[in-house]
Parts: C-alpha cells; sequence; structure tokens
C-alpha cells in the first residue's frame, strides 16, 4: 500500500471537521479561536497535498498559497486574541454566552 | 512502506493532538496539545516533501501562535484554570451531530469525485524544483504584488491588534485623572 492524494484529503476533512465541533460546541471564546486555527491547518495540508500529487509541481502553487495562509492567519490570531483581551476587560469574562449585548450598559 | 508508517503515526498525532485540544476543560492543557497538533502536522507537510513549509509551521504556529495564546489565556483565565471549569459546554451534542454530518458531506465527494492520480511525481524530482531558492524567485517574480499587500495586512494587523488590545486601558486613564 503506498499513499495517495486520498490519504491526506480525508485527513484534511477530519481535523476540519474536529475544528468545526470545537467551534461550535465550546464556549470559550480563546477555544473557539483555536479551533479556527486547527481548520485553516487542516486546509492548508489539502493545498500541500494537492499540490505535491497534482500537476505541474515546479510552479509551487500550493507552498505559496500555504505561506500566504499562514501569514493572514498569524494576523488573523494577533487581532482575535487583542479583541478577546479587549472584550475580557469590558464583560469580565470570555464567556461567548455572555456577550450578548453591543452597547455599553 | 516507511512512508506508510510514518503518515499513520503522525495522523494519529494531528488527530489526537486536536481532539484534546478542543475537548480539554483545561485550558493551558488544551494548549500544549494544540501545540502536539502543530508539530504533526509540520511532520505531515515534511512527509510531503513540503520542507519550508513544515519550518514555517513551527516557527510561525508552534512558537508564535501558541505562545500569543497562552498569554492571552492568561491575562483572560485565573491561571489556576480554575475559572475555566465554569465554561463548560452545553451544546456539544448537536455541535457533533453537525461536525459527524460535515464531515460526511465532505467525505463522499472526496472519495467519489476526485480522481486518484495514476503516477505521481517522483519525490527527487520535486525535492529538486521545490527549492528555497525558487520558492523565493516566485515570491519577488510572480507575486512581489501578493507579498507586498501581505506585509500591509500584517503591519495593519499589528497596529490594530495592539490599539484593540490597549483601548480599555487609555479609558481607565481618563476616569482617573
Amino acid at each position: 500500500m503506498t499513499l495517495v492524494l486520498h490519504h491526506y484529503l480525508i485527513l484534511a476533512s477530519v481535523l476540519f471537521c474536529i475544528g468545526l465541533l470545537g467551534a461550535f460546541s465550546r464556549r470559550n471564546a480563546i477555544v473557539v479561536l483555536f479551533s479556527v486555527e486547527i481548520m485553516l491547518n487542516a486546509a492548508n495540508l489539502n493545498f500541500i497535498a494537492f499540490w505535491r500529487f497534482g500537476d505541474n509541481p515546479e510552479l509551487l502553487h500550493g507552498p505559496l498559497f500555504t505561506l500566504f495562509t499562514i501569514a493572514v492567519a498569524a494576523a488573523e490570531v494577533a487581532v482575535g486574541l487583542a479583541l478577546v483581551i479587549a472584550v475580557y476587560r469590558h464583560f469580565r469574562s470570555v464567556d461567548l454566552e455572555s456577550l450578548n449585548t453591543l452597547k455599553e450598559e | 512502506m516507511n512512508e506508510v508508517t510514518a503518515f499513520w503515526i503522525l495522523a494519529a498525532i494531528a488527530v489526537i493532538g486536536a481532539l484534546v485540544a478542543v475537548k480539554k476543560r483545561n485550558l493551558v492543557h488544551g494548549v500544549f496539545a494544540l501545540l502536539v497538533f502543530f508539530a504533526g502536522l509540520a511532520g505531515l507537510f515534511l512527509l510531503l516533501l513540503a520542507e519550508f513549509i513544515a519550518v514555517v509551521q513551527i516557527l510561525v504556529y508552534a512558537g508564535a501562535v501558541g505562545i500569543l495564546i497562552l498569554f492571552a489565556i492568561m491575562l483572560t483565565d485565573r491561571v489556576t484554570g480554575k475559572d475555566s471549569f465554569r465554561i463548560t459546554s452545553r451544546g456539544s451534542f448537536w455541535g457533533a451531530i453537525v461536525a459527524v454530518s460535515v464531515f460526511l458531506i465532505v467525505l463522499f465527494p472526496t472519495i467519489q469525485e476526485i480522481p486518484q492520480v495514476e503516477n505521481p511525481t517522483a519525490s527527487a524530482e520535486i525535492v529538486e524544483k521545490s527549492s528555497v531558492k525558487s520558492l523565493g524567485q516566485k515570491l519577488i517574480q510572480p507575486y512581489v504584488v501578493t507579498l507586498e499587500i501581505l506585509a500591509l495586512l500584517l503591519t495593519a494587523a499589528l497596529i490594530g491588534a495592539v490599539t484593540a488590545a490597549q483601548g480599555g486601558k487609555t479609558e481607565e486613564k481618563e476616569v482617573l485623572e
């Protein structure tokens, strides 16, 4: 048995759904944030797998796209965590269900 | 044959790491499981012959993002972890149902529609064509605009993050004055 593209695709979809499960079922904002990271990483795995097994590997589409995704994800997590800290300062909690108002009280 | 064994081991590390990260009540333990997940994924990138991406994965995710999340936890939660017990999940049943159904929806097209690659490019050829040098040349030549936009985005994100995180502080100062 050799490794084929489908091994990686199925693994990536498993990881994506684990991230989805975390984003849906947890109420802590930080856990939701890193569940999103897990989903982004699963997508990166797909990019690299398609590049490895696809045509024209010399164009380097997979690694370049993954590089850009990683940079955008890093920006996203920085802003996300800053927002979590700002929200915590205001509500004294990172429980998503207690954040149910948009205006200042 | 060795490659297959490595794949299963790394896949197990990644899946277990992700599951523990998502399910663990204690957030600090969760972040350490997340770091294990990132490392497992870096191993998978190595297995797919994308060495540079694997290194970047370790540097950016296991290094920067992991530490950043750890800091955010320490700033928002009591570090003892007791406070995180208060925030328990209630919708995990429906979350699991949605996640499993999305998995099945994604899985069937994957198996049925995407054709089996008959002759994937040989490993040696991939290694030869995906050197860091050619990656850098690609970044400078056809993708230079994207690179610059990315630099702008990172700068904006940095300024935005600092502004958002210190926003309350200036207000408190004003109140004190």
